[in-house]
């Protein structure tokens, strides 16, 4: 190779200097606004990378149909970029993501899926100052830390709670049942945990006429659950109340189905794995009649069906659910903070964020409000139920789609499959 | 205590114990002849359970025809692996093994990820859902034939490394390195071989448990995980040790909690052992025999 001296250097200089000139300098000058940078923090490899990529796609289709509309007006149309961080559901790394994603500069993080990364990142933001918006994230305690940058668009646990309380006596006093018998099981994560505890906890508190005579909890990410399922068939229970996820939902209908389990009904107080398209394709009749209380979309809803549209057309197979639909929403969110913010400052940004009331009919629940906590006031659930292998939501009534079928007409054996 | 129940735990930890004997009978392998320990053995397995579902899905061959399928690309895999990556590493230190195969693992993992998605996928099988009842117990059926399969597999291979002319050159390699060599042995063919046949054998595994268990790219990690411990209860390097182990962690983490909840209960403890806490079984178990038979169940004097 020729060795480089003084001439080819200059030569070189000179050449790179031209290019600088001709092409990058020109953009300063001209009057761009800036970007404002925001960060999508998702699971979207590790142990739940289904979810986190779903909800990744959610807080991008947002970024990107906000920006097609013009972007944030009040700052000259500047258009949202956003970073995109992977926590790897591992509390550690969400931590260390964060923090990246803060030095780049983002002025807001949005996400993400798995409480227990939620309150790693809510620490690390009330830290340095940066306000987070939890989009899917459940667990009580996250906003009861007197954080002043964390809110939530989602409902927390109790509010999960005391709206299944609602659905399941109006199922118990139309159907004349006066007690059921069930078995509580969730995964053993933060949200697995807090959510099967605090529906024990709301049962006993109301002294509620369901007993519960077992709770299992087994870990996330589990692949083999016939010894929990041999449990449960011991126990002999009336009702199955699961907090699952995708994985462990599939193992469980299949091991009640193979080891003869007799149930009346199966109903999530609310957990993913029970109304994802993979489990309908999956399990096919065995999936029917299975129930969630879930933050469900709003089949009636304008908007629902318009990003719906786009969704499931960007993705084929997919459609709009619980966790990206809330992607989807906590962008929106952010970026009408920012719009009325007129600002990327932090404290400016949290000011707007508090004064939200963001009308939605994507999501069921009234428009996006948050309390002195942060939590949206108005997020709710819908119980929804798989008929005839297609997802409906059945209670409350006034956006039932279908009624609600219980007890099973037929045990998992008996479908003919 | 209700021992129908425990019955109805050990029978169903027995036959997946099976299943972890083929698994762990591949790292053993690998490990008794080279000294390597394959870190990327999970997540290998989890390949051979995509490439059974995929064949499943093109010809509709049940898993349990195809696992052949998927031995055969693991073999391959398995063998162009070790002449690439693992030959090379052979006389590193310890600890810079171990980084190229975790690696390896990541590669796997995130390469199944973009190849087939990250949704749990649980297909349709003709065994899938059926199982058996004799009296109050039930026997899961595609758990029963993966256990026979499993079990036949590793006498096999077994029989193989004893009789076949292949099989005594790969002991020979693994007794004397450079006596083999000395003796004319092609020392990295046979090795390949070996690496090939240890990832064949997890590949079979793999395509044993699709009717089992749903796919999804991460969760060849903790079978890695017990793999080892399997390997290091039973002997390291001993392959009829790693079905011993097999067993042992199978039904130990089957039946453990619930022995233990009832043996609190009996003592008046009003304390339930958590199922998610079932690791701490086999852990224990390990610890136990460290401390007693530090060269395993089965190992030799050397360890």
């Amino acid at each position: 190779m020729k060795k480089m001296n003084r001439r080819t250097f200059l030569k070189y200089s000179a050449a790179v200097g031209t290019t600088t000139a001709i092409s990058g300098f020109p953009t300063f000058l001209r009057a761009q606004p800036p970007e404002i940078k925001i960060a999508s923090l998702q699971p979207v490899t590790g142990v739940i990378s289904d979810i986190g990529i779903s909800m990744r796609r959610g807080n991008q289709m947002a970024v990107d149909d906000i920006n097609a509309r013009g972007g944030i007006k009040s700052k000259g149309g500047a258009k949202l970029k956003l970073l995109l961080g992977d926590t790897e559901a591992k509390e550690e790394v969400a931590r260390n993501e964060a923090e990246r994603v803060i030095n780049e500069g983002a002025v807001c993080l949005v996400g993400p899926f798995l409480s227990g990364n939620a309150m790693t990142i809510a620490t690390l933001c009330e830290q340095r100052g940066v306000p987070f918006l939890m989009d899917v994230a459940a667990a009580d305690n996250i906003t009861r830390k007197g954080f002043k940058y964390t809110f939530r668009v989602f409902p927390t646990t109790s509010k999960f709670a005391d709206s299944m309380l609602f659905y399941m006596t109006q199922i118990m006093k139309e159907h004349n049942v006066s007690k059921i018998r069930g078995v509580v099981t969730n995964t053993g994560d933060l949200f697995g945990r807090v959510q099967g505890a605090t529906f024990i906890k709301t049962l006993k508190e109301k002294k509620f006429p369901i007993e519960v005579i077992g709770h299992i909890e087994y870990p996330l990410g589990i692949q083999d659950l016939s010894a929990e399922v041999s449990k449960i068939k011991a126990l002999n229970p009336d009702v199955l109340f699961p907090v699952a996820r995708p994985g462990d939902a599939k193992l469980m209908i299949r091991e009640l189905y193979k080891q003869r389990v007799k149930l009346q009904a199966i109903i999530s107080p609310g957990s993913p794995g029970w109304y994802e398209p993979e489990f309908i394709r999956d399990m096919r009749a065995l999936s029917d009649y299975v129930m969630d209380n879930l933050p469900w979309v709003n089949p009636l809803g304008k908007m629902y069906k318009e990003v719906n549209a786009a969704f499931s057309k960007k993705y084929p197979g997919k459609y709009l659910d619980t966790n990206s639909g809330y992607a989807y929403l906590g962008v929106l969110v952010v970026a009408d903070a920012l719009e009325r913010a007129k600002s990327t400052k932090a404290d400016d940004i949290v000011e707007a964020l508090k004064k939200t009331y963001f009308k939605q009919d994507l999501m069921v629940g009234l428009a996006v409000n948050f309390d002195a906590r942060g939590d949206n006031v108005n997020a709710d659930t819908a119980l929804v139920q798989i008929i005839g292998q297609s997802l409906k939501v059945v209670l409350p009534s006034k956006a039932a789609e279908a009624k609600y079928v219980y007890p099973m007409p037929k045990q998992l054996w008996e479908r003919g499959i | 205590m209700n021992l129908n129940l425990l019955l109805q735990l050990a029978v169903s930890g027995f036959l997946l114990g099976g299943v972890y004997s083929l698994i762990a009978l591949g790292l053993s392998l690998i490990f008794g002849v080279m000294r390597v320990i394959n870190f990327a053995h999970g997540e290998m397995m989890v390949w051979g359970m995509y490439v059974a579902y995929t064949f499943l899905l093109w010809t509709g061959v049940d898993p349990f025809f195809s696992f052949l399928v998927s031995a055969f690309v693991l073999f391959i895999l398995g063998y162009f692996l070790q002449r690439t990556i693992v030959n090379r590493i052979l006389d590193f230190p310890e600890a810079m093994q171990v980084l190229p195969l975790v690696g390896m693992a990541m590669v796997f993992e995130n390469s199944a990820r973009i190849i087939w998605g990250p949704d749990y996928i649980s297909p349709q099988s003709r065994f899938a859902l059926s199982s058996l009842s004799i009296g109050n117990l039930i026997i899961d059926t595609p758990r029963f034939l993966a256990f026979a399969l499993a079990i036949i597999i590793t006498f096999a291979v077994l029989l193989f490394l004893k009789k076949t002319d292949m099989g005594k050159s790969i002991r020979a390699a693994a007794d004397n390195r450079l006596g083999a060599f000395l003796v004319g042995t092609n020392v990295n063919q046979v090795y390949a071989i070996c690496f090939g046949i240890g990832t064949a054998c997890v590949g079979t595994a793999g395509g044993l448990l699709v009717p089992i268990m749903p796919l999804s790219p991460h969760i060849g990690a903790p079978f890695t995980l017990i793999s080892f411990i399997i390997v290091i209860l039973g002997g390291m390097g001993s392959l009829t040790g790693a079905m011993v182990g097999g067993f042992v962690i199978g039904v130990a983490e089957s039946i453990g909690p619930e022995l233990i909840t009832n043996i609190f209960h009996g003592i008046g403890l009003d304390l339930d052992f958590p199922q998610t806490m079932k690791q701490v079984v086999s852990f224990f178990i390990l610890i136990v025999i460290m401390i007693l038979r530090p060269q395993g169940l089965l190992g030799g004097k050397k360890g």
